[in-house]
């Protein structure tokens, strides 16, 4: 009986909003008007705050490159890397490792909090 | 320009400001958002207009966290549903849900309204009927019977539960069906 009843109350309802179901409405200069107010191109805060930590992370990165004379290691990677195809064996640098996964993580960070951040925008 | 798909024009609009791409979007999704708002505040074509025209300029200034992962439609609605529940956070101090008083005069100012091209006595009767309903059901209703949403994209674009969407819809229903009964519209 209430099966019958909500068939019932779903037809009407639907005759009833076909007319405002079925309806354009005609852009009559809305989107001139829309195009006018416009800002100007700008970014959020967290946009902002994405660019300064990729800037932040990109120096941490140089300094400690620099101080740890990554290029020996990279060096020394290098050479492992080439004595392994060598050897077809496998070998890993810890610290290498360690540093690229440390920069990874750090930029990795940014972008998600920059893009949470933006989320709850809506 | 009009055969470019949404994700494209969107891209051309993130990536390097692009206006007349962004003009293309307003263009194809005016029609749906501002029939959206007109339902909602129940034919006051001049608030619809305005809220309307806050939710693109808020779609333009955000349109980088557009993720694709809905349509853009869907996305577009979903703004349009938080600009109508934000103004309705700021009307609720001014009682936001009218009188039968308020929505006469409503309905006067949405028969001469410029968006209604005849038949503007059953435009009333759709305004009349759908001030019965609370904010929600209103909602739930007009995106599913007028805008032909399913149930699971209305719990997206309004962030509900799709089972409080489902209880949104069958009071809704349940009201207007009462309504329309009592109003011989089922003859």
């Amino acid at each position: 009986m209430d099966m019958i009843n909500d068939n019932d109350n779903e037809r009407l309802l639907q005759q009833f909003f076909s007319e405002a179901a079925s309806q354009q409405i005609e852009d009559n200069g809305f989107t001139e008007r829309v195009m006018q107010q416009l800002p100007a191109a700008q970014y959020s805060w967290a946009n902002r705050f994405s660019r300064l930590w990729t800037i932040f992370c990109v120096s941490v990165f140089v300094v400690l490159f620099i101080v740890f004379r990554g290029w020996e290691l990279l060096a020394v990677q290098f050479e492992v890397m080439l004595r392994t195809i060598a050897a077809q064996s496998f070998s890993i640098n810890l610290t290498m490792l360690f540093s690229v996964v440390f920069g990874l993580l750090l930029v990795a960070t940014g972008e998600v909090i920059a893009s949470e951040s933006t989320r709850k925008l809506f | 320009m009009a055969s470019l798909t949404d994700i494209s024009l969107v891209a051309q609009v993130a990536i390097s400001g692009n206006k007349r791409a962004f003009d293309e979007l307003v263009r194809r999704y005016q029609s749906p958002v501002r029939r959206f708002f007109l339902h909602q505040t129940m034919g006051d074509s001049q608030l619809s207009d305005d809220l309307a025209q806050d939710t693109f300029i808020k779609a333009y200034t955000n349109i980088a966290s557009f993720r694709g992962l809905a349509s853009f439609q869907t996305w577009i609605m979903r703004i349009a549903y938080n600009v109508f529940y934000d103004y309705c956070r700021k009307m609720k101090n001014e009682k936001l849900e009218m009188s039968n008083e308020n929505v006469e005069m409503k309905n006067d100012s949405a028969a001469h309204s410029s968006f209604l091209p005849s038949h503007s006595s059953l435009k009333m009767d759709i305004y009349a009927a759908l001030a019965l309903l609370k904010p929600d059901e209103r909602t739930c209703i007009t995106l599913q019977l007028i805008d032909g949403y399913d149930i699971a994209a209305i719990a997206k674009i309004t962030q509900m539960k799709e089972g409080t969407v489902k209880s949104h819809l069958s009071r809704g229903k349940e009201k207007l069906a009462t309504y329309l009964r009592k109003n011989g519209y089922d003859k």
